[in-house]
């Protein structure tokens, strides 16, 4: 598939947006209500990024990230690793690195080593090391036993990542699977997982 | 609600004020300027009446990871001075000072955003940017997600009555709790992006994507301190830089 910069731009795609940035809120709430051990707050940015392409997905993520700072600056900084993570997912999809079980867990471990690899440094630049979440008191640890701090800071994100992103991209496997082919055929990636049809 | 001249600034205003303050706080060395910042931003907050919400926002967002933050600067960073010793944990002077350090600006630049967004209106502050230049598409876009976002979660709350309703366990081990998160999750979002054709009908027969010049019947106006305090802003920091250069 060639596609444009532009053309991935089109009305259905802007207008999946907000419902993804609802999505990476929504169920980060979900998450919190059933008590949830990971934070599952990329589902929306993963989902853009598999049917609609990595630039919207890009911009889903940003907007996640400034409407959450609005209430809690810290998201602000952590902006680039959203857009990151959907640029990611983007060119997954467009690889068909989605299409079946195996290969979706393979893509949700490239997706954690995505956002610890941009994520860490800003953690360790802008805050220091730690930030409120419960990762800083393995980070606290790690530093402790006389480990160095980017050492530290990127063993205890990927270890609170690598779960909640392979999770997440199980989810939006089962979901796009689940979406009708009429939907899929209106998106500009849903070619690659509409059931019949397909090239 | 009743605005005051404060609330009142064009917010373009407001938000260079905010990323004035935030580089004022990255240029001048050391915790006393930043925290002397913090009471500035206290003092607009004051003057503005938004006290009570600047600083139960800066309470719950900001608090509990400002102490993080200094804890582990003052445990953590490499430091020949020591001060005291408890166990393994040692503080050093350098760890003080750059835990301060970073503390301090940390408060000082994250409160200067939070006080911008309880000036502003987001509903203001997008047209502002959509007068810079910003495409209504975009406008449209996060204004939306402003509105979808509660409304999508009182959605959330009926599906998970629904499906307790149905049978399905939201208390009881992690694997119990884990399974319904996605009969709650998926006929959220199938439900939501099939709204989205609709919303896309209504827009186009409305002609939001014809190449002409959109009329709003949202405007800002600029005061007279609107067009001065930019200005002001870039004086003071030129200034500060010229003074870090040159001392």
């Amino acid at each position: 598939m060639n596609r444009s910069f532009k053309d991935d731009f089109n009305m259905m795609s802007m207008l999946l947006i907000p419902i993804g940035v609802a999505i990476n809120i929504v169920g980060f709430q979900i998450a919190n209500v059933l008590r949830l051990p990971i934070f599952l707050d990329t589902i929306g940015t993963i989902l853009i990024g598999v049917v609609a392409g990595p630039w919207v997905a890009l911009l889903a993520g940003l907007i996640t990230n400034l409407i959450n700072g609005i209430f809690n600056p810290v998201y602000f900084p952590y902006a680039i690793t959203s857009m990151a993570i959907g640029l990611g997912v983007g060119f997954l999809s467009k690889a068909g690195m989605f299409k079946n079980i195996i290969k979706t867990i393979i893509s949700g471990i490239i997706i954690t080593f995505i956002a610890v690899i941009v994520s860490a440094p800003i953690t360790v630049l802008v805050f220091g090391g730690a930030t409120g979440s419960t990762s800083a008191i393995l980070t606290a640890t790690l530093l402790a036993s006389g480990q160095e701090i980017w050492g530290a800071v990127f063993a205890s994100s990927f270890v609170f990542e690598i779960a909640d992103k392979i999770v997440s991209a199980l989810i939006v496997y089962f979901i796009v699977r689940k979406m009708s082919d009429r939907y899929l055929s209106k998106m500009n990636y849903g070619l690659l997982y509409m059931k019949r049809g397909g090239k | 609600m009743q605005k005051n001249f404060i609330q009142q600034l064009h917010p373009m205003t407001k938000f260079f004020f905010a990323l004035f303050l935030s580089a004022a706080v990255l240029i001048i060395p050391g915790h006393l300027f930043s925290f002397l910042g913090f009471a500035i931003l206290l003092l607009i907050a004051v003057a503005a009446g938004v006290v009570k919400e600047f600083l139960g926002t800066v309470m719950k967002a900001l608090l509990f990871l400002l102490v993080i933050i200094f804890l582990m600067q003052l445990f953590f960073y490499p430091g020949d001075h020591v001060l005291g010793q408890w166990g393994i944990f040692k503080w050093t002077e350098e760890g003080l000072n750059y835990g301060l350090t970073l503390s301090s600006r940390i408060l000082a630049m994250g409160s200067a955003f939070i006080l911008f967004f309880r000036l502003t209106e987001v509903r203001d502050f997008v047209k502002s940017l959509e007068d810079a230049g910003l495409p209504p598409m975009g406008a449209y876009v996060v204004l939306s997600t402003l509105q979808i976002i509660p409304e999508m979660r009182r959605h959330a709350n009926t599906i998970m009555d629904a499906q307790k309703t149905r049978g399905v366990e939201t208390e009881g081990s992690l694997l119990i709790r884990a399974k319904a998160f996605i009969p709650t999750l998926t006929p959220l979002i199938l439900s939501s992006i099939s709204s989205t054709e609709e919303r896309a009908i209504t827009l186009e027969s409305r002609a939001f994507s014809a190449p002409t010049k959109k009329t709003s019947l949202h405007k800002l106006t600029k005061s007279t301190a609107d067009r001065i305090l930019p200005f002001v802003y870039i004086t003071i920091l030129v200034g500060l830089i010229l003074w870090r250069i040159l001392t």
